[in-house]
C-alpha cells in the first residue's frame, strides 16, 4: 500500500493506486462524479465531457476530463466548484438540445442515466428554441435490437464495445460533427453474439431490444440476483420480472466471470417462461392419446415399480439442474440400492477431462495473469461465449494464444499461432511430433500457461488431447479448464462424483438394463448426436417418465410426463461453473400451473415411497451437496447470501470426479459441434430469438466444396427418409476435405451421425426451368 | 516596406517551369540536402534550426528546434509534413506545394537525416487537387534521382516519402486528427495527454509533425545557417513568413515578409490599401479561428507575440480585412457556420454547441433575433471556452469548439451595438 499517491479531491485525502484514472479513484471513495461516455470495462474517450473537474496544474486551475486523466501524487481536484458546476450543466444543456421529450414513452425513463443526471446536475429549463435534429424513428439494425437515433447522446458506448470486447465493430459513427449518428453499415445488420449488451451499457433509451420494448415501466420492476445455465461459465445475471412474467435479464458485473457481459442467447432466451405451451399439469399415456392426471396418481403408480426391487431404474439428468437437485436425484438413487452408475448426464462430448492429475484447476481470470493461452476445444464463441471474450481480453492485454484447429477458427485472427491443417488432421489428432513444434515451445517453455482443453469434436479421441495435455503439463507451468459447456455440468460432476454422458447410456441401457427410466429436463432425442439410438432405448422401456418444461421429442415419448419448473427464475439453488465457483440462483416468478421442482418432485415421490433419511428441505440438499467443504468456504444459502460472497465462492480443492473416457468412431470427412443458436425447445418458445437459429448451413473450405461439386452455394443432404436443402457457407479455416455440421440447428439435429449422409448438390430453378 | 525573398525565391525567379525537378536543380537544389547528408551531422542541423529560433507555422507557433527535441527515442519514428491547409483565409501553403515542391522535398530530407528517420508523409486536403499532382510527380521525380529511397546522394541514409490526400475535413488540420486520419480512422482529434505525436504519434510511434511551410524553411536555414534567419524579422518572430492577405483589400495574395512592421503598413503598401478607400471597421490577423482587431488597431506590430498580447494570434498568417460596409453579424455567422460545419462531433460541447451557436446567429441576421440572445450566445460560448478568456480555455477535446467563439466574443467586447441593431425591438405577431 505504500506505493499508493495521495490525492486531495474537495479538500479531503483520498489514496488510490498510481496511474488508476481520477473517476475511478474518486469513485472508489465515494466521490461520484458523473459521466456517460466512461464505461468502467471500455478504453476512455474522454468524449461526453460530463466528468470534467477542475485540477490545479503549473498553469493555473484547468478543467479536465477525469475519465482519461491518471491520478498523479499531490494532485489537487475539486469535483464540484463553481466552474464545475457550470461546466457539467452546460454540458447537459448541450446534450439536451437535441434530445428527444419522449421520457412518457421511452423504456429507458426511470433508470435513465440522462434522466438522473439532467435532475441531479442538470440546468432547470431549456433555452433552445430551435428545431431538433430529426432522424428517422427507430430503426431495427438487426433481429432483436432497435436504434432510435434521435435520443442517441454518441457517447460510443455501443461502438466501443462492439469493437473492443466483441470484436465484431458492425456499428460505427457515420457522417461528422451535428449530423454524427450511429449506424450499422449498408446491408449488414448488427449481427452479434453480444449485441444485447450495447442495449445494456446505452445510457439513454437509443438502443431497445424488441423482447423488452414497452413491456414494463423500470419502477415496476422486481428483481434478484441469479446465475445463468445456459453454459458452464455461470455468469452473473439480474432478473427482471412484472406481473409475475419474467420480461428481462441484465448482466451484473462479476469480476471472476463475466464482468457484466452476456451473450444474446443467455439475455434474451427466456420468453418460454412466459408461454402458453409451458405442461401445467401431470399427464400420463392412454393407449391413444395422452390425459391429464394428479400428482398423486402418478406418484402412486411409480412407486408401486419402484416398491418392486427386482425393478432396475435409470436416471437421465439434463445439466440444467441445480446442485441440490443433483444431489436429490443422487439420494433417491442411492435409497434405491443402485450404485452411482444409474445416472447419466445427457450430453454428448463427455471425455474423462483432467480432474484427478496433480494439475491445478485455472480459474477464469488466470487467462488475463498468464503468458500464454493454449485452446483446444469446442468453438468457444458457440459454446462458452463469454469465456470467448475473456480470451480475447487477455490477448488485447498482451497474453500470447495459440489455438489447435479446426473448431476456433473465430479465434485464429487474434491469435499468435494456429495449428491447421497441416497440424491438426481432420481427425483431430496432431500429426506432427508436439515438442517440435517451434512456435508453441516459444509461447509455452517454463512460463505460466492457461489451457483450455476439451473434445473438439465427438471424433476427436482421448489420447489426441492427452498428449497436448501431457506435453503442456511437462513443458510449463500448467493450469487448465475443461472446456465441457453444457449447464451445470461441473456442478453435475462435484455433486455425483462420477458421470456418464448420452454415449454410455445408449450402449449401456436396454429394456434389460432398465424398467424405469426418468429423463429430466432433457432431450437427447431431439439433440444428441446419439438419438436414434437413445430413441429406439426409449420406446422399449417399459415405463418412462419425463420431467419437463414442454412438450418435445423426448417428453412425447414418455408415459408419465410431470411439469416442472424452470431453473430460470422459478426455483431457488446453487450452480458450480467451470472454474468450480458456485453461485446462487434464485426464484422471482412462481411456476406455471402445477409445475414444481424436479427436487420437490423426486421428494414426494420418497415421501411416497416412505424412503428414510431423505433431505427434506433445500436448505437440507444445500447443505449435504457440499458435505465434505470446510465451514467458511462452504456454499450454502446462507454464506452465499454475504455480501462479500455474492460473486460466489469458489472450490479451489479439485474435487475426483471420474467421467468416461472413450471416442466415437465418425468419419474424417465431417464433423459436427453445437452453434450458439439452435433448436431447443426454450429457445423455439422465445419469439424474439426463436429465429435467429433457423437458418441451416453446412461449412467446408471452397476446396472441399469443390471437390465434392457443391460450388453452387446450396445442397441437400440425405439419409433415410430425411432430406435437408442447406446453403454452404465458406470458412476458409477449414482443411481441405472436412465439413462441418451444426449439429444443434433444426433438421440438421435429425440426421444420426453414426450412420451415412449423402450429400448432393442442389438443383437451382434456372436449371429446374430448363429441364 | 518590401518583401524579404526566400522561400518564394526559386518561384518566383522561374515562374514557368518552378515545380520541375530540372528548374530546381538549376538554382542550386537540393545541393543543400546532399551537403548535409554527406558532410554534416545531425547534431549540427538541429543546432542550426534552433539558432534560427524559427516557430512552427501552422498556427500555433511552437518553436521548431525544441520540437524536434522532444522526438522520443525509438527505432521507428516518422515525420509527417501538415498539409492540410483548411483555415479559411489561408492558402500561403498552396503555392509552396503547387509551385516549390522539391523545396519542400529537400527540407524532409534534411529534417529526416537530422532526426534520423526513415518514412515520412506529406498529408494534403483532398480539395488541394493540383497541388497534390504537383506534389506527387515532385516525389517520383526525387525517387527517379536517387534522391529518396535507399541510399540518398550515396550516403547510407534511407528515405521513403508518401503523398496522402485527405477527405476533405477541416478537423484533420489538427495534428491528432491528422495522424488518424493518415492511419486510416476517422478523423477525430486523440486525447492529450497522453496522445503527444513526439511520443505516441502515427502507429503510436514517435512522430514530428510540422507545417509546409517550417520545413520549406529548412533548406535555407541550413545552407545560409540559422544566425542568418535568425537576424532576419524581429525577436521571438525571426525570418520571414508568407502572409495571405485577403478581403476588402485592393491586392490581396501572399507576401514574404520579415514580421515585425505593422498590420496598417502592411496593408497600405503591399496590399494596395482598402478598396474604394474605405475604413477598416474590423480584421482577422491570424485566419478565421483568431480573434478580430479592430479598425482602429490597425498599428499592432505583426509578430506571434505582439498579436498575442493583444489577446489573438498570428496563427497560420491569414489576414482577413472586412472594411466600414461589412455586416459584421453575417461575417461572424459565416465563420461560425465554418466550425460547426467542420466540428468532428466527438465531443459534446463542440458538436451541440458550435451548430446551436449558428442557428441563433442565423436567427439573429436574418431579422428574428431575441434581446435574450446577446447573453445567451456569450453563455453558450462560455460553455465551451469558460472565461472567455484568451489563450482559450476549454471544455473540448480539441480547440476547433473555442475557434468557433472567437468571432462571437468579438463582436460581443466591440460591436455588440451592431448586433443589438439587429434585434427587432417589437415582437411582430
Amino acid at each position: 500500500m505504500s506505493d499508493n499517491v495521495k490525492i486531495n479531491v474537495n479538500g479531503l485525502q483520498i489514496e488510490s493506486e498510481p496511474n488508476k484514472l481520477l473517476i475511478e479513484a474518486c469513485e472508489d471513495s465515494g466521490i461520484h462524479i458523473p459521466r456517460f461516455c466512461w464505461h468502467k470495462r471500455l478504453d476512455p474517450v474522454g468524449m461526453c465531457r460530463m466528468c470534467l473537474v477542475e485540477v490545479d496544474t503549473p498553469r493555473g486551475k484547468m478543467l479536465v476530463p477525469s475519465c482519461t486523466t491518471e491520478v498523479s501524487d499531490e494532485m489537487v481536484v475539486d469535483t464540484e466548484s463553481e466552474i464545475v458546476k457550470k461546466a457539467q450543466e452546460g454540458v447537459l444543456e448541450f446534450l439536451l438540445i437535441n434530445h428527444p421529450l419522449d421520457c412518457p414513452i421511452c423504456d429507458k425513463a426511470g433508470e435513465c442515466p440522462l434522466q438522473d443526471q439532467t435532475m441531479a446536475y442538470g440546468p432547470g429549463e431549456s433555452r433552445f428554441v430551435e428545431e431538433k435534429r430529426h432522424f428517422e424513428k427507430p430503426i431495427p439494425i438487426s433481429e432483436i435490437i432497435l436504434l432510435d437515433r434521435e435520443r442517441c447522446i454518441l457517447c460510443a458506448r455501443c461502438t466501443r464495445f462492439s469493437d473492443e470486447i466483441s470484436g465484431d465493430p458492425l456499428i460505427e459513427f457515420i457522417q461528422r460533427g451535428n449530423k454524427t449518428e450511429v449506424n450499422t453499415f449498408p446491408n449488414e445488420p448488427f449481427k452479434s453474439y453480444f449485441s444485447g449488451n450495447t442495449v445494456q451499457i446505452c445510457p439513454v433509451g437509443a438502443l431497445t431490444s424488441t423482447s423488452y420494448r414497452f413491456k414494463a415501466r423500470p419502477w415496476d420492476l422486481k428483481s434478484t440476483r441469479s446465475t445463468c445455465n445456459g453454459c458452464s461459465m455461470g455468469c452473473s445475471i439480474e432478473l427482471n420480472s412484472s406481473q409475475n412474467k419474467m420480461l428481462r435479464i441484465l448482466g451484473v458485473d462479476n469480476e471472476h466471470t463475466n464482468q457484466g457481459w452476456l451473450c444474446d442467447r443467455g439475455r434474451y432466451n427466456f420468453e418460454y417462461l412466459n408461454s402458453d405451451q409451458r405442461i401445467k399439469a401431470p399427464l400420463k399415456k392412454t393407449e391413444s392419446d395422452r390425459e391429464e392426471t394428479t400428482l398423486q396418481d402418478v406418484y402412486g403408480d411409480l412407486s408401486k415399480i419402484i416398491e418392486d426391487r427386482s425393478n432396475k431404474i435409470t436416471f437421465l439428468l439434463g445439466s440444467n439442474l441445480t446442485n441440490e437437485e443433483f444431489t436429490s436425484f443422487n439420494e433417491f438413487s442411492n435409497q434405491l440400492g443402485n450404485n452411482d452408475n444409474s445416472i447419466y448426464l445427457n450430453e454428448d462430448l463427455l471425455f474423462k477431462g483432467f480432474f484427478d492429475e496433480n494439475i491445478e484447476n485455472a480459474k477464469i481470470e488466470d487467462l488475463n495473469k498468464s503468458d500464454a493461452i493454449i485452446i483446444w476445444a469446442e468453438d468457444l464463441k458457440e459454446t462458452l461465449p463469454i469465456l470467448y471474450l475473456r480470451v480475447r481480453q487477455a490477448v488485447k492485454n498482451g497474453v500470447k494464444l495459440v489455438v489447435f484447429g479446426h473448431t476456433n477458427s473465430t479465434l485464429a485472427d487474434i491469435s499468435d499461432v494456429y495449428y491447421s491443417g497441416e497440424t491438426v488432421s481432420n481427425n483431430f489428432e496432431i500429426v506432427k511430433d508436439i515438442s517440435k513444434l517451434k512456435e508453441i515451445k516459444e509461447h509455452i517453455k517454463d512460463k505460466n500457461v492457461t489451457a483450455i482443453l476439451g473434445k473438439a469434436s465427438p471424433s476427436q479421441s482421448d489420447k489426441s488431447i492427452e498428449k497436448l495435455f501431457t506435453y503442456l503439463k511437462d513443458n510449463s507451468n500448467l493450469r487448465l479448464l475443461n472446456a465441457f459447456n453444457g449447464g451445470n455440468s461441473f456442478g453435475a460432476f462435484q455433486t455425483l462424483g462420477s458421470v456418464k454422458g448420452n454415449r454410455e447410456f445408449s450402449s449401456e441401457i436396454s429394456k434389460e438394463t432398465t424398467d424405469l427410466l426418468f429423463v429430466v429436463g432433457a432431450d437427447p432425442v431431439g439433440k444428441s448426436i446419439f438419438s436414434s439410438n437413445i430413441k429406439n432405448i426409449i420406446n422399449e422401456i417399459p415405463t418412462v417418465v419425463a420431467l419437463d418444461l414442454f412438450m418435445h421429442e423426448t417428453s412425447e415419448l414418455a408415459d408419465y410426463i410431470v411439469p416442472t419448473s424452470s431453473t430460470l427464475g422459478e426455483k431457488e439453488g446453487t450452480f458450480t461453473n467451470i472454474e468450480f465457483r458456485t453461485s446462487r440462483i434464485d426464484k422471482l416468478i412462481p411456476s406455471p400451473g402445477q409445475a414444481l421442482s424436479d427436487w420437490e418432485f423426486i421428494s414426494g415421490l420418497s415421501n411416497f415411497c416412505k424412503f428414510e433419511g431423505m433431505s427434506e428441505s433445500l436448505t437440507d440438499l444445500n447443505n449435504k451437496s457440499f458435505d465434505s467443504f470446510d465451514l467458511d468456504t462452504k456454499p450454502t444459502f446462507d454464506n452465499l447470501d454475504k455480501p462479500r460472497n455474492l460473486d460466489g465462492i469458489i472450490n479451489t480443492s479439485i474435487p475426483k470426479i471420474i467421467t468416461t473416457d472413450e471416442s466415437i468412431e465418425f468419419s474424417d470427412t465431417f464433423f459436427v459441434g453445437k452453434k450458439l443458436y439452435g433448436d431447443k425447445v426454450t429457445e423455439r418458445h422465445s419469439k424474439s430469438i426463436s429465429l435467429l437459429g433457423s437458418s441451416q448451413f453446412i461449412e467446408g473450405n471452397e476446396t472441399t466444396f469443390e471437390k465434392f461439386k457443391l460450388n453452387s452455394g446450396k445442397c441437400i443432404l440425405v439419409q433415410e427418409n430425411i432430406e435437408i436443402t442447406v446453403s454452404c457457407k465458406i470458412n476458409p479455416s477449414l482443411p481441405d476435405g472436412l465439413i462441418f455440421f451444426p449439429k444443434n440447428r433444426r433438421n440438421i439435429n435429425k440426421l444420426d451421425f453414426s450412420k451415412n449422409i449423402q450429400i448432393l448438390p442442389s438443383h437451382s430453378m434456372e436449371v429446374l426451368n430448363v429441364n | 516596406m518590401k518583401e524579404t525573398i526566400l522561400l518564394t525565391k526559386h518561384m518566383r525567379e522561374n515562374p514557368e517551369d518552378s515545380h520541375f525537378i530540372e528548374s530546381y536543380e538549376k538554382s542550386n537544389g537540393y545541393s543543400t540536402a546532399k551537403k548535409t547528408l554527406l558532410g554534416s551531422s545531425p547534431e549540427k542541423v538541429l543546432e542550426e534550426i534552433k539558432a534560427s529560433n524559427i516557430r512552427g507555422r501552422g498556427g500555433a507557433g511552437f518553436p521548431t528546434g525544441v520540437k524536434w527535441g522532444f522526438l522520443a527515442e525509438n527505432e521507428e519514428r516518422y515525420l509527417v509534413i501538415n498539409a492540410d491547409e483548411s483555415e479559411p483565409g489561408t492558402f500561403k501553403d498552396r503555392i509552396l506545394l503547387e509551385r516549390d515542391p522539391h523545396q519542400l522535398i529537400e527540407g524532409i530530407i534534411i529534417t529526416c537525416f537530422a532526426a534520423n528517420i526513415k518514412n515520412a508523409f506529406i498529408y494534403i486536403r483532398g480539395e488541394y487537387a493540383k497541388p497534390a499532382r504537383r506534389v506527387q510527380s515532385a516525389v517520383e521525380q526525387a525517387y527517379h534521382n536517387g534522391y529518396l529511397g535507399k541510399n540518398i546522394f550515396g550516403s547510407e541514409m534511407d528515405l521513403d516519402l508518401v503523398v496522402h490526400l485527405g477527405a476533405g475535413a477541416y478537423i484533420c488540420g489538427e495534428e491528432t486528427a491528422l495522424l488518424n486520419s493518415l492511419e486510416g480512422r476517422r478523423g477525430e482529434p486523440r486525447l492529450k495527454p497522453p496522445y503527444f505525436p513526439a511520443v505516441k504519434g502515427l502507429y503510436m510511434k514517435p512522430t514530428l509533425v510540422n507545417n509546409v511551410e517550417t520545413i520549406s524553411s529548412v533548406p535555407w536555414i541550413v545552407e545560409n545557417t540559422g544566425e542568418e534567419y535568425n537576424k532576419l524579422g524581429v525577436e521571438g518572430s525571426t525570418g520571414t513568413r508568407i502572409f495571405s492577405l485577403s478581403g476588402h483589400v485592393n491586392l490581396p495574395g501572399n507576401y514574404e515578409i520579415e514580421m515585425g512592421s505593422t498590420f496598417g503598413d502592411f496593408v497600405e503598401t503591399l496590399g494596395g490599401g482598402i478598396r474604394s478607400n474605405k475604413k477598416v471597421k474590423a480584421y482577422i490577423p491570424g485566419g478565421a479561428s483568431a480573434p478580430w482587431f479592430r479598425g482602429d488597431q490597425l498599428n499592432i506590430k505583426m509578430t506571434i507575440d505582439d498579436v498575442a498580447n493583444n489577446n489573438s494570434m498570428l496563427g497560420s498568417g491569414a489576414v482577413v480585412m472586412m472594411d466600414e460596409d461589412t455586416n459584421l453579424v453575417n461575417a461572424a455567422k459565416s465563420i461560425v457556420s465554418f466550425f460547426a460545419h467542420e466540428s468532428c462531433g466527438q465531443c459534446t460541447p463542440c458538436r451541440e454547441g458550435t451548430t446551436w451557436l449558428e442557428m441563433i446567429l442565423d436567427r439573429v441576421a436574418s431579422g428574428r433575433g431575441r434581446t435574450s440572445d446577446l447573453e445567451l450566445l456569450l453563455d453558450i460560448c462560455d460553455n465551451i471556452s469558460p472565461g472567455l478568456s484568451w489563450p482559450p480555455k476549454m471544455t473540448t477535446i480539441c480547440p476547433l469548439g473555442p475557434s468557433a467563439v472567437s468571432p462571437i466574443t468579438s463582436l460581443m467586447k466591440d460591436f455588440r451595438e451592431e448586433v443589438e441593431s439587429m434585434i427587432p425591438t417589437k415582437v411582430l405577431l
